[in-house]
């Protein structure tokens, strides 16, 4: 079995079947620990509109942090969208998602999918920087956030080598690619990456506190 | 083809040549477009032709094993004799049990004269792969199992060719489920110079044109897989007449779409050209006229080792290579159930603190 | 209004109880382990996906008062965090048996480290929930500390003690029941009409304790308003104290046994409506945190006096005059009446209607600064230049309205702001919302 092979195949399917084990037992171990009932009488009748407004509006700061914070939020923005075009609308990724799900849209054309990814590395870079500079984060950084930034990077760089035949020969880096991704996969219901899930329930969560409070946040 | 007569009259390939009404001119035509396939020197094609000329014949032994001829058929199946089959016959075959008049004993014998004879001087060269599950029962000649023809006749020998994809890596035989246990020339020789010109079957011209460095230069230089780097250093995708398609995103999506008709891109259905080594893009087959990207086929990735268990010959690189997606939600279920076990002891450990 | 000497005297009191030797009874064993137990016990699924989404992005270190007034990395608010998240992380998470091998367990130290987090430079505001990315809900944990805190006996020696007295005394700053009789005395003998213990009523009036000694006008206040409009209210002599200590040390008895008092007084009183004073936040522990204390749903609703002069000002049934000769002023919405209580059009539409003309703060109603001593933090003399960084961006915020007049709602804010401003020298008229309308009854 060739280094591919072993990508395509078991560490593929391995990966897979982690991220989602992982996954479920993350977020169902969570969301069903122990619930309290509210006794106090709410300012409104339904707390879902609050719950709904707070998941949608965190998205963009409020004017009042827009200055502080709009660097690392526009470098974010950047490299979550690069993130998805990349993930999303690459005609070979797609093929993948379609042999997994079934599933298929569209692909972008390959040269915004190249300057995406050149986008993500250099926010990424741009972000780790900062980390590495900015007291705040720095006393706040574990190790989670350093190597959750590498495993997140590694998929995106091997894959544009691979792309643009740089590094080893093209199966080597196709494998590499790949076992990349897989270590993501298995990374991702362990470590921060989960937010991208969590930031639903834990924003709807906070939307809905306030808004029970008659507050609208 | 020539005759026995003929070859025997011979005693360089320079005057089998111009018996055969080769002129000089095309010989050395011939030998600057093995040099330049093989990324040789310029100066090094008149060298070539210069040593190829005052050759004298190499003895060859031909193992075939586990195999389907297809091999020996690339190299014979022409309409006229070319170059190629000149060089082959040039050479002194004294054993293949395929193409040689002997048979039976006899056939045997003139193995074992051979073998004597050109005691550490002869090339083997194998097609077929090697069976060794219950003591290599499964394939034998003369009541001989491959596996100990092949290491009888390994000892003595100066070099071993593993032609095919069966004798490289294993090829179909191996494939699995694998039930006669077939392994590679290299799984059991282990102290020879080995080259590999896998390939299902390989190009004419490149075995013939490692045969000529061989005779010429001594062993080639070899790849990861022991295949000569001059034939199998660039991936088919690499010198693709469609690489231009897929730089530019243009995609055949179905055998008969019309990207399909346009020529495009084959790797959404499954081209392996970007993960396959060999001269087919350029060296081309049946005298350079096509391969099979060129009429609308992707590549099957025949030259890579293990290419009949890598899946659909349809399914393209990007996509996974295993059966079904049970695991996956098999996955969630126990990832929910495990999730709903964790929940509950948490909440026992929880109760359990405020008792 | 404000009688200056007796501000003098109460500050005098808060440092004297700062040189006290905090009490310890508890092996340290058992205060680990008893504030662990708190961990175990308040943590919730809410709390628990707070817990699992911070991406440590720093942001909520711009919307704090202590971190951007400072700029001490330490202060960044999700920080205050870490114990309870390392706790969570060993004890209840789904990954508990992996991060139980490499998170560490909590020590004393740990949470003698944290003490300075979560006391003196928290106030429990909530600002920082407003820029979180993942609607982390930071106050609410900070309050789960507290709770923790204090069971491992380590809140601030003057919390400590307030605590103590209001729990064993009934009593705050020495301030109990003979004390409040002769309060109303006082106000019987300037001929306002007082009614305490009255066996019926319809509104169940609580004071505070810093309104019986130095806020007297928001008392005369509220009295005066309630008897403009006629309604049928009373104080009652035992559970007239509205601020809870319980609840801002963490001593979870202490905040249950003081809003009990009050919830059982309003069910004897038969009361419809339960009128917490300018106290900010004695609101979130009744109206809030109470009926969960208490165990059930209540039969009446708890306004705040603000919350209360707004809707009847709204409704019409209180009329309110034009401020004679106008005002410009600005407001300072409490952090746990307005962030925390959705309470900040009502003050609004009164101050409207007595025709002020209100500049607002660049940062006002849910997004308003805190003053800095929220939460119990003006008591912890430790805190005091912490403090007055904080109030410094108050004075900002307040320069930039360009009113001299500030109105506030909240006994501890506008004790924060008399102190801050008198420290930073800044002169600015610091007004009762509730004194102002009583002035301005129509």
């Amino acid at each position: 079995m060739t280094l591919l092979d072993f990508a395509r195949g078991p560490a593929l399917e391995w990966s897979l079947i982690i991220l989602v084990a992982g996954t479920f037992l993350r977020i169902v171990g969570t969301l069903l620990l122990r619930g309290k009932k509210d006794l106090s009488k709410p300012k409104v009748k339904s707390t879902a509109g609050g719950a709904i407004r707070t998941v949608f509006n965190r998205m963009w700061p409020r004017p009042h942090f827009a200055q502080q914070i709009s660097f690392p939020l526009m470098m974010a923005y950047i490299m979550h969208i690069g993130l998805f075009v990349v993930v999303f609308l690459y005609g070979p990724h797609i093929m993948f998602i379609k042999d997994l799900t079934g599933l298929s849209w569209g692909a972008l054309p390959s040269s915004l999918i190249y300057f995406s990814g050149a986008a993500i590395v250099a926010t990424m870079i741009a972000l780790m920087i900062r980390r590495l500079t900015n007291p705040v984060l720095r006393m706040i950084s574990t190790f989670g956030d350093y190597s959750s930034w590498l495993v997140t990077l590694l998929p995106v760089v091997t894959g544009m080598m691979a792309v643009s035949h740089l590094g080893a020969r093209y199966e080597t880096m196709l494998a590499l690619h790949l076992l990349s991704v897989e270590l993501l996969f298995i990374w991702f219901p362990f470590s921060k990456l989960v937010h991208a899930i969590f930031t639903i329930p834990s924003r709807a969560h906070l939307g809905a506190t306030f808004e029970r409070r008659g507050v609208k946040i | 083809m020539m005759t026995e007569e003929q070859v025997e009259k011979a005693e360089t390939l320079g005057k089998s040549l111009i018996s055969n009404g080769v002129s000089r001119r095309t010989f050395l035509k011939f030998c600057s477009t093995v040099a330049s396939a093989m990324a040789l020197p310029p100066a090094a094609a008149q060298a070539m032709a210069e040593k190829l000329s005052q050759a004298t014949r190499q003895s060859v032994i031909w193992l075939s094993f586990q195999e389907c001829t297809g091999c020996t058929e690339s190299i014979t199946r022409s309409h006229k004799p070319t170059l190629e089959s000149l060089i082959f016959d040039f050479i002194s075959l004294d054993y293949h049990h395929t193409l040689q008049a002997a048979s039976g004993e006899a056939a045997e014998h003139a193995r074992e004269e051979a073998q004597k004879a050109h005691k550490g001087k002869y090339i083997l060269i194998v097609d077929g792969a090697i069976p060794v599950k219950d003591d290599g029962v499964y394939s034998t000649i003369a009541g001989i199992t491959n596996l100990q023809m092949l290491k009888d006749v390994a000892k003595d020998a100066m070099a071993i060719v593993s032609v095919g994809t069966c004798a490289a890596f294993g090829g179909l035989p191996k494939a699995s489920p694998n039930p006669t246990g077939a392994v590679a020339v290299s799984d059991i020789i282990k102290d020879k110079p080995i080259i590999n010109i896998p390939g299902c079957p390989p190009i004419p011209v490149v075995m013939t044109g490692v045969l000529a460095h061989v005779l010429t230069f001594g062993i080639p230089e070899l790849d990861i897989h022991g295949r000569p780097m001059a034939f199998f250093g660039e991936s088919i995708h690499d010198r693709c007449y469609r690489r231009p398609f897929y730089d530019k995103g243009q995609f055949a999506k179905a055998f008969d779409d019309e990207g399909a008709r346009k020529g495009w891109c084959l790797y959404e259905v499954g081209c392996k050209g970007p993960v396959t080594y060999n001269a087919c893009a350029t060296v081309k087959w049946n005298n350079g006229t096509s391969f099979p990207i060129q009429s609308g086929h992707g590549c099957i990735g025949c030259s890579e080792p293990d290419f009949w268990d890598k899946g659909s010959f349809y399914k393209a690189l990007p996509q996974g290579q295993w059966g079904s997606a049970e695991g996956i939600a098999a996955a969630a279920a126990a990832g929910a159930a495990l999730g709903i076990g964790a929940a509950a002891l948490a909440k026992v450990h929880q109760n359990k603190g405020e008792g | 209004m404000i009688d200056m000497n007796v501000f003098q005297q109460f500050r005098e009191g808060i440092q004297q109880m700062g040189q006290m030797e905090p009490e310890v009874t508890l092996s340290d064993e058992e205060r680990v382990t008893n504030a662990k137990k708190i961990f175990l016990k308040k943590i919730d699924r809410v709390l628990a996906t707070d817990m699992e989404s911070c991406i440590h992005c720093g942001h909520c270190a711009t919307a704090c008062h202590f971190a951007v007034s400072t700029n001490d990395p330490k202060y960044t608010p999700i920080r205050k965090l870490d114990l309870l998240k390392r706790f969570y992380r060993r004890e209840l998470s789904p990954l508990r048996w992996m991060h139980k091998l490499y998170t560490r367990d909590i020590t004393l130290q740990d949470l003698e480290d944290w003490q300075e987090l979560i006391y003196d430079s928290c106030t429990e505001c909530a600002r920082c929930a407003q820029v979180c990315p993942m609607g982390i809900n930071i106050a609410s944990g900070v309050n789960v500390m507290r709770e923790a805190m204090a069971e491992a006996e380590l809140v601030p020696v003057e919390l400590a003690m307030v605590e103590k007295e209001q729990c064993n005394n009934k009593s705050v700053f020495g301030y109990g029941v003979d004390e409040f009789a002769q309060t109303v005395e006082h106000l019987r003998s300037e001929g306002i009409e007082v009614h305490v213990d009255k066996p019926r009523a319809d509104v169940f009036m609580l004071t505070a304790v810093i309104d019986g000694l130095l806020f007297n006008d928001a008392l005369i206040g509220t009295i005066k308003i309630l008897n403009h409009m006629g309604l049928d209210w009373t104080l009652s002599s035992s559970n007239f104290e509205a601020a809870n200590f319980g609840l801002l040390s963490g001593y979870e008895v202490g905040q249950k046994a003081a809003s009990d008092g009050i919830i059982q007084k309003a069910l004897d009183l038969g009361a419809k409506t339960v009128l917490v004073p300018e106290c900010g936040h004695a609101y979130p522990a009744l109206r809030w945190d109470g009926p969960n204390e208490f165990g059930q749903e209540l039969p009446f609703e708890i306004l705040t006096v603000s919350e209360f002069v707004g809707r009847e000002v709204d409704a019409g049934r209180l009329k309110l005059k034009k401020i004679e000769g106008g005002m410009h002023a600005t407001m300072h919405d409490p952090c746990k009446i307005a962030r925390h209580g959705g309470v900040m059009e009502e003050p609004r539409l009164a101050l409207d209607a007595m025709g002020v003309d209100l500049t607002e703060t660049p940062s006002n109603r849910e997004m308003n600064w805190c003053c800095g001593g929220g939460a119990g933090v003006f008591l912890i003399n430790r805190a005091s230049d912490l403090r007055q960084k904080a109030f410094s961006i108050k004075i900002d915020e307040v320069n930039k309205t360009g009113a001299d007049t500030i109105v506030v709602s909240c006994g501890s804010c506008r004790l924060n702001f008399l102190g801050g401003a008198m420290q930073a020298n800044w002169q600015k008229d610091i007004k009762s919302f509730v004194a102002l309308v009583a002035d301005n009854l129509a």
